[in-house]
């Protein structure tokens, strides 16, 4: 992977896998974050209800009591018993059959002023709950006067309501009651899906629909709420319930507590099913965002790829490479341009390669260096033309063919020997060969270098003659004449075709001297002229000039020259005279 | 809870009523008077009080009336609401109705029963004990009337203008009682009545609010509560 990171195909799927795996992210958090919200606010919501379900419940069985319980007040054998309780041994049997006819837990009449006149079963109810439920139906203005409120009878958490007994003014009061169980929490478990725990104020269960551990734990646990104080999350059997509390006073110093919860977890687990069918499509979409973008980035990076193996084998200098199909976007005409590219440096390549061919590779240099302008400069150029004797008559009597091979071999051993000193090969005209010295470069020794090819060419010469002596063929004879002037350098020609060249009467003076080489007097195969004996470098200038009387061997390299002077003499087409020396 | 009533909207539970007295000069026999009007807090007029003088000194003879007085039932209601009268006192119980009623009391001065009967006279009942009683019907609770058994021949019923006048008083100490059926503690005051002095004395009372059942309208059972 650290390696692939360093392609773009890899950089590609990463992104592409990193940014669906991100989005896939946010958004499960966002749905996870959402669901518990949307989870802690249904339960909320569902706690308020269950709540007033239970106050509805006690309300109706409370009314049901009370309608009973009036009902029965009101038969007319019971009236004596209340309005004159001397028999209430009589009166609580009677409540007895009252709690029979209207189904409650517990009777109890009171006389108007309080006091408990009969009660069935026998017990108090503790804390003065029975004179707050007086007080408070003395409150109450209708003809109906009622009261309800809880206390506990026997130690048993009920649910009161007071009624007023009437013959036909209220002679006394009735309370009936019913006993908060657990057949009350299951019955409101089974409307409502909510858990409900009663408690008392020692926190010890008086009725649940959880199992006694459960039950025993939540009012075990410091985290439950206490009386209205909201929601609270209590962790119970290793689950999160969302657990509100409703106070239930039940006289001085007395009270019971509703606990009313539900898991949370039991509330997401539909969600969370959903959640992991979301996770598995994620993981699905994930490895399908990976394929297709491996795919993807595969297909965007294979011209990229095959253009990055051009570019390398075009840059080893292999112009030949092109792409195999071209897409149709930007892919495609880069892929397109990059042909055109490479066919146009295969193409100037072989220019390159033509121009070194037909010029000498420094023309070829500067030509492409500096353009093929038209124009020239002045500049001092050593001049050498060299051509051979008695060609002519030779061609004759060959065939056209040999007579090329034999002028092409002896053209290559000459352009080897001068080239090899720094000597530039303007042009071949016919068996002649002008080269020049100096130009298009200078090397401040170009006389030197001039001179010293001479002498290479006189002996690559010998050594093709040899060659030719032993092809049973005739030997080859030649001569060189070397100027050294002021001559104008440059592209000579049309706009369309040019050659670079010199021009100027030194050029015409070595071409001139070259002749002399023909006149027998002089016995001398090279022919040079003061001019370039001038234009040696300082350091060679072991042997004055002009004006040589004697034989002033100097060397030059591997070469050792040697001068006879062959006087002054008038050159065609020139005013001035011309000291030669021959070169030996 | 209201199933037949709405409630009063304020809490009129305590009434104050104030008993005016004024004693008058008889001319011709030395014989006092004296005028009660009862009123609430408010000034409105109390009727169906009953005012009543008990002489301390020398209690006068008690002479019943020879006819039996009259609680009517009519239109399923009593008639009058409250009744007073001296010990001894007989009560017919007529019945005007085309209905059956059973009237009844468990008060302790006189507990008695008339089982279902339909329209006549009725059982008529002596009254030989003072004190409250009580009558209901037992099959209409909401029929509800009151008899104040008295051991005194001064006494009155205020009517809807809460005055009582009473007159041909003996000079005298007396109790001046004051009853009615919803005070809320009984009104006891000595008094004395003079041929020639007259007194006026402001008594505070408080009564509790109207708790009397009322006939349910047709169809107003109140449907699902």
């Amino acid at each position: 992977m650290l390696a692939l990171r360093h392609t773009f195909a890899a950089k590609l799927l990463i992104l592409l896998v990193g940014l669906v795996a991100a989005a896939q992210l946010v958004t499960g958090l966002i749905v996870s974050r959402a669901n518990l919200s949307e989870a802690r606010s249904q339960i909320a919501t569902d706690l308020h209800r269950a709540t007033t379900a239970f106050t509805n419940i006690v309300n109706d069985r409370n009314t049901l009591l009370a309608d009973g319980g009036t009902t029965a007040a009101g038969d007319y054998a019971l009236k004596p018993l209340f309005a004159n309780p001397e028999d209430t041994d009589t009166l609580a049997s009677a409540l007895t059959s009252i709690a029979l006819r209207v189904h409650a837990d517990l009777v109890i009449a009171l006389a108007l002023d309080g006091h408990t006149l009969a009660s069935a079963p026998t017990g108090d109810i503790p804390g003065g709950v029975l004179r707050q439920l007086i007080a408070q139906a003395e409150h109450d203005e209708s003809p109906t006067p009622r009261a309800t409120g809880y206390g506990y009878h026997r130690g048993q958490l009920h649910s009161l309501v007071l009624v007023p007994v009437r013959a036909p003014e209220i002679v006394a009061w009735l309370v009936l009651g019913f006993r908060i169980d657990r057949e009350l929490t299951q019955r409101l478990n089974e409307q409502t899906g909510i858990d409900l725990t009663f408690a008392d104020q020692d926190d010890q269960v008086i009725a649940s629909s959880l199992a006694p551990r459960l039950a025993h734990d939540l009012l075990a646990s410091p985290l439950r709420p206490k009386r209205a104080s909201g929601v609270a999350t209590v962790p119970l059997a290793g689950e999160d319930a969302l657990v509100v509390a409703y106070n239930l006073p039940a006289g001085d110093a007395r009270h019971a507590t509703l606990y009313l919860q539900y898991s949370l977890d039991e509330k997401l687990r539909a969600t969370r099913a959903t959640r992991d069918v979301i996770l598995v499509v994620s993981l699905g979409s994930l490895a399908v965002a990976l394929y297709l973008g491996r795919r993807f980035a595969a297909r965007l990076s294979q011209p990229i790829v095959e253009l990055v193996g051009h570019t390398q084998r075009i840059a080893r200098g292999d112009y030949s490479v092109r792409n195999t199909a071209y897409r149709d976007d930007e892919f495609g005409r880069l892929s397109e341009a990059f042909d055109q590219m490479s066919r146009g440096l295969d193409e100037r390549d072989r220019v390159r390669d033509l121009l070194d061919k037909n010029v000498s590779p420094e023309i070829a240099a500067q030509l492409l260096r500096d353009g093929a302008a038209l124009g020239g400069e002045e500049r001092q150029v050593t001049v050498l033309f060299a051509d051979l004797r008695g060609f002519t008559a030779l061609s004759e009597n060959l065939p056209a063919p040999a007579v090329i091979a034999l002028l092409n071999r002896y053209l290559d051993r000459m352009s080897l020997a001068l080239e090899a000193h720094g000597g530039v090969i303007d042009k071949y005209i016919g068996d002649a060969i002008m080269a020049l010295f100096g130009a298009p470069v200078a090397q401040g020794d170009d006389a030197d270098r001039a001179l010293a090819a001479a002498l290479a060419m006189e002996k690559a010469l010998a050594t093709l003659n040899a060659e030719l002596a032993a092809e049973g063929k005739t030997a080859l004879r030649i001569g060189i004449g070397i100027n050294t002037a002021r001559v104008v350098a440059g592209n000579i020609g049309s706009a369309r075709r040019l050659n670079y060249s010199v021009i100027g009467d030194g050029v015409n003076v070595a071409a001139r001297v070259e002749a002399l080489t023909r006149n027998p007097d002089y016995r001398a195969t090279i022919i040079t002229t003061a001019a370039t004996l001038a234009a040696r470098r300082p350091s060679d200038l072991q042997t004055p000039a002009p004006n040589y009387d004697s034989r002033s061997p100097f060397s030059h390299g591997p070469h050792s020259i040697s001068l006879r002077p062959l006087g002054i003499v008038p050159i065609k087409g020139r005013a001035e005279p011309v000291e030669i020396f021959s070169v030996e | 809870m209201s199933r037949f009533v709405l409630r009063s909207p304020t809490r009129a539970l305590l009434c104050t009523g104030a008993l005016t007295l004024a004693a008058f000069t008889p001319r011709a026999f030395a014989e006092g008077s004296v005028q009660v009007s009862v009123k609430d807090h408010k000034g409105a007029p109390i009727s169906d009080a009953v005012v009543s003088l008990v002489a301390l000194d020398s209690p006068p003879a008690l002479h019943p009336p020879v006819e039996p007085l009259v609680i009517t039932q009519r239109d399923q209601e009593f008639e009058p609401y409250v009744t007073a009268l001296v010990v001894g006192s007989r009560v017919s119980f007529p019945n005007r109705d085309a209905i059956r009623h059973q009237v009844y009391s468990i008060s302790k001065p006189k507990k008695f029963e008339i089982p279902l009967y339909g329209a006549g006279a009725g059982e008529t009942i002596t009254f030989d004990q003072p004190g409250i009683v009580s009558l209901g019907c037992n099959i209409h609770d909401w029929m509800s009337a009151h008899i104040v058994v008295l051991e005194t021949p001064f006494f009155m019923k205020t009517p809807a203008d809460g005055l009582a006048a009473l007159a041909s008083l003996p000079p005298g100490r007396y109790r001046l009682d004051v009853w009615h059926p919803r005070l809320f503690t009984d009104v006891q005051r000595e008094v004395v009545i003079s041929a020639t002095d007259s007194a006026t004395q402001t008594i505070a009372v408080t009564l509790k609010p109207d708790r009397r059942l009322r006939r349910a309208p047709d169809g107003a059972g109140g449907g699902y509560k």
